[in-house]
C-alpha cells in the first residue's frame, strides 16, 4: 500500500513538473511570436528561441583611447591578452550595447601600470563587411579593387572610473538620422518644432488655484 | 465513439507518452556527451575565471542586459575560482554517472550561475540549452546505465535482477524532445518575423561576418543569392515541421537526419564549433531501445569492438569499492569535490591572469601613436559612394524578385537584368545605370529612386532592338559617381544595322 502510494505520489510530481515545463516552453513561443514584452526579461532568454535575429551590413569593433594630463594616449586594452570568446574577437567586441565599456575601463585601469588617465575615449571602428571576403574570393566575384576603408565614430567618452561623460549616438544610429534628416522639408518641420519647457506657467500653483478659488495671477509665475 | 472515450484515449495516449518504461540508454548518451561538449568552451576560461567571473574582474551579467539590475552576487576571485572548479568537477562526474543526479544539480546549477554572470563571453543560446538539458539530467535517471552507479549497483545486487536492464519512465528523454521541438518553432518564428532571411540579405551578411570561427564555405555561400535563397525556405520547412515529424515512425529520421546535417553545415558555413555539437548530441535522447539494439547488431556486423568504452567506468567503480566500508560514496564525492576546489583555487592563484606577480607590478598600457589617436578620435568621414553597395551583378534570371544567376555573355533578344544590392543603413539615392561600348560611349542610361528601406534596386535592359552584337559595359552610378562597371559581350544576329565608326550611336 505504502509503496503504491509513494509510485502514485512521484506519477503526479512528474506530472505537475512535465505540465509546468510545457508551459514554460509554450510561453516562451507566444511571447516571443506575438512580441510580449513579459517574455523580454531575464528569464524569457531562457525560453525564447530568437537565434540570429539581427543583422548588420557593416562590421564593427571598439577601441578604447586613454589620454593622460600630458596629452599622451594608450591603447586601453589588456596588456595580459584580451579574451577571445567564439573566435579570434576581442570579448569586449560582443558588447553590442555598450553595458560592458566602463567595467572594461575600471578593470583595465586598475590592473595596469599608467600615468593619472584624464579621459578615455571609447570609439567605433565600422566597414563594409563586403571586405571580409578573402582576397581570392573578392578577385573572383567583384571586379573592383579591395580598398576597405574604415570609418570611426565616437561613442562615448569616460572617466577613468569608467563613469561616462559624454554619449553619442552608435554609428548605425546616427547614419540612419542622417539619412532621414537629409530631407529639408523634415529638417525645417524639426527646426520649427524644437521642444521647450515652459517655465511661465506652473501647473501646481494652477491646480492650487482651481481648488481654493483664489487664483490671483491664474496660475503664471514669472 | 463517445466525447468520453475520446478523452480517455487521449488520456491513456498522453499517459503512454510520458510514463512508458525503457531502458534510458538514449539519455545515457546525452549525460556522456552533452556535457562533454559543454565543458569545452567552460574549460577554455578556467583560465579567466578571475577576469570574467569574479569582483575582481569585469563580468557583464545577463540581468543586467534587460536592466533587472546585478541579481547574482559577484564574488572574490579565490571564491569564483574555487566555485568553477566545483562545476569542472560536477560535470565530469555527471559524464562518468558517479552520483550523477548530485553531479547534474550542484554542476548544472553553477554552469547557470558562471553564464549569467558573463552574457558577453559565456552565455550565448547554446548555452541555455544546455542549461535545460543539465536540470533534465539531475531529474532523470540517466546514470541508471552505463554509468559507475550503474556498475556499482550491478555489483551489489545479489538476487540476479542485476542481469536485467534497468526501466524507467521515458518522460525525461520526452522533455528534452520536446524542447527541441520548441527551439525549432520558435527559431522558425524568429525567421519568419525577419523578411530578409528569405531575401537572403540576413544570410548573406552573417556568411561574411568573422564573429565565430573561420567559415570559408560560408563566404562562398554569401556570394550565391539563389542557393541562400532556396535553402531559407528548406530550413523554414524543416524547423515547422520538426514538431510533426520528431515523433513518426519514419518521419524522426527525416526530421533528426536533415537537422543533423544542418547543424554540422553550419560549422563550416557560419564557423559555429559548439552550438552544432551541443544541439546532435541532445538529437541522442531520441534514440530509443530498438535503435540501440539495432545499433548494437550493426556494430556486431561491422565487427566493430567498443567495448574499452566502458573501461574507465568499471574501473573506477572497481577503485571505489576499495574504500573503507563505512565512508559512503557521497563521501568521496565530496572528498574529490574539495580536492578539485582547492586545486583550482591554487591554479587562479599560479595563473596570475594579470600578471601581477609573474612582472614583479602591473604590466603598462600601451602608448598609441598621437595622430593615429586624434585621427579615430575626431573623424567624420562620410559613407563613400561606394561602400553604400554590396555588390553589383548582371544576369538573366529572377528568383524571388532577386537576381539568381551571373552571367557576362548574352545572346540578342535576351533581357539582361542588372542588379545592386545595397548596405544598409542608406539615405534616399539616385541610382543609374549605364550602358557604355567598348569606346566608352553611352548607350542607354536608366535611373530610379532607391529609397532608404530597399535593399536592392534592377534594372531590366530588352537588347533586341537597342544593340548589336559587341562588347559592353553596364555601369552603376550612384548621386552621379561610377561605383561599378560589368563587362558583357553579346552575339547573335544584330536586330538593327552597325552604325559606321565615329557616329554616335545612340
Amino acid at each position: 500500500m505504502e509503496g503504491w502510494c509513494w509510485m502514485n505520489l512521484r506519477r503526479w510530481g512528474a506530472g505537475l513538473l512535465i505540465g509546468g515545463y510545457l508551459l514554460l516552453l509554450s510561453w516562451g513561443i507566444i511571447g516571443h511570436a506575438l512580441k510580449i514584452p513579459a517574455a523580454g526579461n531575464t528569464l524569457g532568454y531562457f525560453v525564447v528561441w530568437d537565434m540570429f535575429c539581427g543583422w548588420q551590413a557593416f562590421d564593427n569593433r571598439t577601441h578604447f583611447i586613454a589620454e593622460d594630463s600630458a596629452g599622451n594616449y594608450y591603447r586601453l586594452q589588456e596588456p595580459w591578452g584580451a579574451f577571445q570568446p567564439f573566435g579570434h574577437v576581442d570579448r569586449v567586441n560582443y558588447d553590442v550595447s555598450n553595458h560592458l565599456a566602463p567595467k572594461h575601463i575600471r578593470n583595465v585601469l586598475t590592473h595596469t601600470e599608467h600615468p593619472q588617465i584624464d579621459r578615455v575615449y571609447v570609439v567605433q571602428e565600422v566597414w563594409p563587411k563586403q571586405y571580409n571576403v578573402p582576397d581570392r574570393l573578392w578577385s573572383s566575384y567583384f571586379h573592383e579593387p579591395k580598398d576597405q576603408q574604415s570609418y570611426f565614430n565616437l561613442r562615448a567618452i569616460c572617466a577613468a572610473d569608467g563613469a561616462l561623460i559624454e554619449s553619442n549616438p552608435d554609428w548605425y544610429v546616427a547614419q540612419g538620422l542622417k539619412s532621414i534628416a537629409d530631407n529639408p522639408r523634415l529638417r525645417e518641420q524639426s527646426q520649427g518644432a524644437l521642444p521647450f519647457y515652459n517655465t511661465f506657467f506652473n501647473p501646481r500653483a494652477a491646480a492650487d488655484s482651481n481648488s481654493s478659488f483664489s487664483a490671483v495671477d491664474d496660475g503664471l509665475t514669472n | 465513439m463517445s466525447g468520453k472515450s475520446h478523452l480517455r484515449s487521449l488520456r491513456e495516449s498522453t499517459e503512454r507518452f510520458f510514463f512508458a518504461e525503457e531502458s534510458p540508454y538514449g539519455l545515457a548518451l546525452v549525460r556522456m556527451c552533452l556535457p562533454t561538449v559543454a565543458l569545452i568552451p567552460m574549460i577554455r576560461r578556467f583560465f579567466r575565471v578571475r577576469e570574467l567571473y569574479s569582483a575582481d574582474g569585469c563580468p557583464q551579467q545577463l540581468a543586467e542586459l534587460f536592466g533587472n539590475g546585478r541579481l547574482l552576487p559577484e564574488l572574490p576571485g579565490p571564491v569564483a575560482a574555487a566555485l568553477y572548479g566545483l562545476m569542472l568537477f560536477a560535470l565530469i562526474c555527471g559524464v562518468f554517472g558517479f552520483r550523477t543526479r548530485l553531479s547534474f544539480l550542484v554542476g548544472g546549477l553553477l554552469y547557470i550561475y558562471f553564464n549569467m554572470l558573463d552574457a558577453i563571453g559565456t552565455m550565448t543560446k547554446y548555452s541555455v540549452i544546455a542549461s535545460h538539458v543539465l536540470l533534465i539530467l539531475a531529474i532523470s535517471n540517466a546514470g541508471a546505465v552505463w554509468s559507475v552507479d550503474a556498475v556499482l549497483r550491478r555489483r551489489k545486487c545479489t538476487d540476479g535482477t542485476a542481469a536485467f536492464p534497468v526501466r524507467v519512465p521515458v518522460w525525461p528523454a520526452r522533455l528534452i524532445q520536446i524542447l527541441f521541438a520548441a527551439i525549432y518553432f520558435g527559431a522558425a518564428i524568429t525567421k519568419v518575423q525577419t523578411p530578409e532571411f528569405f531575401s537572403g540579405e540576413q544570410m548573406r551578411y552573417w556568411l561574411v561576418s568573422n564573429w565565430n570561427w573561420p567559415n570559408p564555405i560560408g563566404e562562398m555561400m554569401a556570394l550565391s543569392p539563389a542557393f541562400l535563397m532556396i535553402s531559407s525556405y528548406i530550413t523554414v520547412v524543416w524547423e515547422v515541421t520538426f514538431p510533426f515529424l520528431a515523433w513518426r515512425p519514419l518521419g524522426r529520421y527525416a526530421a533528426l537526419g536533415i537537422g543533423a546535417a544542418f547543424h554540422i553545415m553550419t560549422i563550416f558555413s557560419l564557423g559555429l564549433w559548439i552550438f552544432p555539437f551541443i544541439c546532435t548530441t541532445c538529437y541522442l535522447a531520441f534514440l530509443q531501445e530498438g535503435d540501440i539494439a539495432a545499433i548494437r547488431i550493426l556494430l556486431r556486423r561491422l565487427r566493430l569492438q567498443f567495448h574499452w568504452a566502458g573501461m574507465p567506468r568499471i574501473l573506477t567503480a572497481s577503485l571505489l569499492e576499495q574504500r573503507p566500508a563505512m565512508v559512503p560514496l557521497a563521501g568521496i564525492w565530496v572528498l574529490a569535490a574539495i580536492v578539485a576546489v582547492v586545486g583550482s583555487v591554487e591554479a587562479d592563484y599560479r595563473l596570475d591572469v594579470y600578471g601581477i606577480r609573474r612582472h614583479g607590478a602591473p604590466m603598462a598600457l600601451p602608448l598609441m601613436d598621437a595622430t593615429v589617436a586624434r585621427q579615430m578620435i575626431n573623424s567624420r568621414s562620410a559613407l563613400r559612394e561606394k561602400d553604400k553597395y554590396f555588390s553589383f551583378d548582371i544576369g538573366s534570371m529572377v528568383m524571388a524578385g532577386q537576381l539568381a544567376n551571373r552571367r557576362s555573355q548574352f545572346e540578342t533578344g535576351d533581357v539582361i537584368i542588372a542588379q545592386c544590392n545595397l548596405n544598409p543603413p542608406h539615405e534616399d539615392l539616385w541610382v543609374e545605370c549605364v550602358i557604355q561600348d567598348e569606346q566608352d560611349r553611352v548607350i542607354d542610361v536608366a535611373g530610379q529612386f532607391v529609397t532608404r528601406d530597399q535593399l536592392f534596386a534592377k534594372f531590366s535592359y530588352l537588347t533586341a532592338d537597342k544593340l548589336i552584337p559587341g562588347r559592353y559595359w553596364v555601369v552603376l552610378k550612384s548621386s552621379g559617381q561610377e561605383v561599378s562597371r560589368r563587362p558583357f559581350e553579346l552575339s547573335g544576329d544584330a536586330a538593327v544595322e552597325r552604325p559606321e565608326d565615329g557616329m554616335l550611336a545612340n
